[in-house]
């Protein structure tokens, strides 16, 4: 089976405080710790378990900045067999239809049976660019994955519903399918491990090996325009406990008892 | 005159709730904008569905086959993009939901019309559509418009309009004949299964300790668990703690584990996704402990503390006395 992976590297905002570029056209990142976007790392797992069970290969990409090498150098640490660059210049800005149609380039180099990325991405979140892809290459596409099985010539996993419900569907291969969180425990990446990939060579290709002109992608390209970040309105907001930490837990026992009637 | 449809969706007999949401911004955009707003209502044996909504909208539009008794996108894209195509609305909405994700961005490339997702707000500003987004963990809203001046799909969070109640007067019902179906299906539905449940019932608690991502560490979930004991609170979480294995599905707080209205809530260490928030709404008191004052659980939340967790907790057990 040869797989393909999707993946970005993106900031870790879950924990982060976030500010805006004083022009409102992106975020201040020089505070930021940034790797590999969290759904893409089950899928890369995903992959390499199939291989691992089944024979076959796989190769990560990904369309971003040249320091984006070592979310790449970390896949191939994973077990990932080859990894490939795009560069990002051309694709500056690009909207989700643009990255899909880069990475549809990508696809069409190679025989691929499969193509996992994440579900959606930690910075963005538009969840577009699996099923997009699996459009344009006229693939079917789960999105949401939880399980994959392999059975003949197809392949049957389970969508994640509301409500911890699932539904099962087969696919026929080639297919695109997106990874949910939780699908499986990624492995551990330790500093040996990406010292053993330090050397292995990562293509970079250009719009030109992807069999795009320019102005099919980039910002001038885009469907979906963007015009500006902002700061969400402040809406309602808690009332702020404040304190040492033992009269903070003073006065959160005090407000069980008193307004929660707990404890 | 331009017009904006809905999409409505339903799973195993039932209407979902997130279609009610759409129902309100349909007719915000109707009265705000002038969008004459149309529902559509795809399955087998959905007529009923048809009319819960006709108390909704003006109009319904129903389309019937049996080869639509399960959600496929390629069914379901097939119909739309037959719809959309002859009745040429400006606007299509569609719930970002499982349903929503699986189709839109899809049915966006079949039909070449621009999709935007898991928006927050639309409106319209002058003849231009405009969508907010909230992106990175709900910290920043990002406007969007579109490029193409034809048709447009958009997705919409759930939780961003409230729902609908019933207009009362009956809308027009159109039955719209199922296009052909092209012999050849590349996926197949094969059932529903529920994700593993376990013996604990958080739905039922009155008092939740709720710990999300702020635990760093499994070996801290003991410390979690000894809390709530202490307190007689049960113990849940967001869906960061279950990914990583530290706690069971069944304890999983959000749109998809469970959905739950204790007397108190109480979160250490969670951020605020929205599909954490949807899954305590309605909840009696709420407090939450986060280090980033920003963080989108202080916007839902009664009381909010901005302290390390792990000294909140220790705090609170030593007050608790042994």
């Amino acid at each position: 089976m040869e797989i393909l992976v999707c993946v970005k590297k993106v900031p870790d905002t879950a924990d982060a405080e976030v500010v805006l570029k004083p022009d409102g056209k992106g975020i201040r990142e020089e505070d930021l710790a940034f790797g590999i976007n969290e759904w893409d790392n089950y899928a890369v797992e995903e992959a390499i378990r199939i291989k691992e069970a089944h024979g076959g290969r796989v190769t990560v990409a990904t369309i971003g900045a040249p320091d984006s090498e070592d979310v790449l150098r970390r896949c191939l640490a994973m077990g990932a067999d080859e990894a490939i660059m795009i560069d990002e210049a051309p694709f500056m800005g690009s909207d989700p239809y643009g990255i899909a149609r880069g990475l549809r380039g990508v696809v069409k180099k190679n025989a691929y049976d499969l193509v996992l990325a994440g579900t959606q991405a930690g910075d963005d979140g538009y969840a577009m660019v699996g099923p997009v892809l699996a459009g344009y290459l006229g693939w079917p596409h789960a999105t949401l994955v939880t399980s994959i099985a392999l059975e003949e010539k197809k392949i049957a996993v389970t969508r994640e519903l509301e409500g911890g419900l699932e539904e099962m569907l087969t696919l026929e291969l080639p297919a695109v399918l997106t990874i949910q969180t939780g699908i499986n425990e990624p492995r551990y990446v330790s500093i040996m491990g990406i010292r053993k990939v330090r050397s292995k060579e990562i293509p970079v290709l250009g719009l030109g090996d992807l069999g795009l002109a320019s102005g099919e992608v980039g910002e001038h390209a885009n469907l979906l325009v963007s015009l500006g970040f902002s700061q969400p309105p402040a809406g309602r907001a808690a009332e702020m406990i404040k304190g040492t930490p033992a009269e903070v837990a003073q006065k959160i026992l005090d407000i069980l008892k008193e307004k929660g009637g707990v404890v | 005159m331009a017009r904006v449809f809905i999409i409505v969706e339903h799973r195993q007999g039932a209407i979902r709730d997130a279609t009610f949401e759409l129902v309100t911004l349909a007719r915000e955009l109707h009265t705000k904008f002038g969008l004459e707003p149309a529902a559509l209502v795809i399955g087998s044996g959905v007529k009923r569905f048809a009319e819960t909504l006709s108390a909704y909208l003006p109009e319904t539009i129903v389309v019937e086959h049996e080869m639509l008794a399960d959600f496929r996108y390629e069914t379901y894209a097939a119909v739309l993009r037959d719809i959309i195509e002859k009745e040429t609305p400006l606007l299509t909405l569609c719930p970002q939901s499982a349903f929503g994700m699986e189709l839109a961005p899809r049915l966006s490339v079949e039909l070449s019309r621009p999709c935007a997702t898991d928006c927050v707000r639309v409106e319209m500003d002058g003849p231009r559509l405009v969508v907010v987004r909230s992106v990175y963990n709900g910290k920043i809203n990002s406007s969007l418009s579109f490029a193409s001046s034809g048709g447009y799909l958009a997705t919409v969070r759930s939780g961003s309009y409230a729902p609908a109640a019933e207009v009362g007067s009956a809308g027009t019902i159109r039955e719209y004949p199922c296009p052909p179906f092209g012999a050849h299906f590349k996926t197949e539905f094969r059932g529903y299964r529920e994700a593993a449940s376990g013996a604990i019932d958080i739905t039922q608690a009155p008092f939740i300790l709720s710990v999300g991502r702020g635990i760093k560490d499994v070996e801290h979930i003991s410390k979690a668990e000894e809390l709530a004991a202490k307190l007689g609170a049960v113990l849940a979480c967001s869906r960061p703690v279950v990914d990583k294995k530290w706690l069971g599905k069944e304890r999983q707080v959000g749109t998809s584990g469970r959905t739950v209205k204790p007397k108190v809530y109480l979160a250490l260490g969670i951020s605020g996704a929205f599909q954490h928030l949807a899954g305590v709404k309605g909840s009696g008191v709420f407090i939450a402990v986060n280090r980033d004052q920003k963080a989108p659980i202080f916007r839902a939340a009664d009381y909010g503390v901005v302290e390390d967790l792990f000294k909140v907790m220790d705090a609170l057990m030593e007050r608790l006395g042994s």
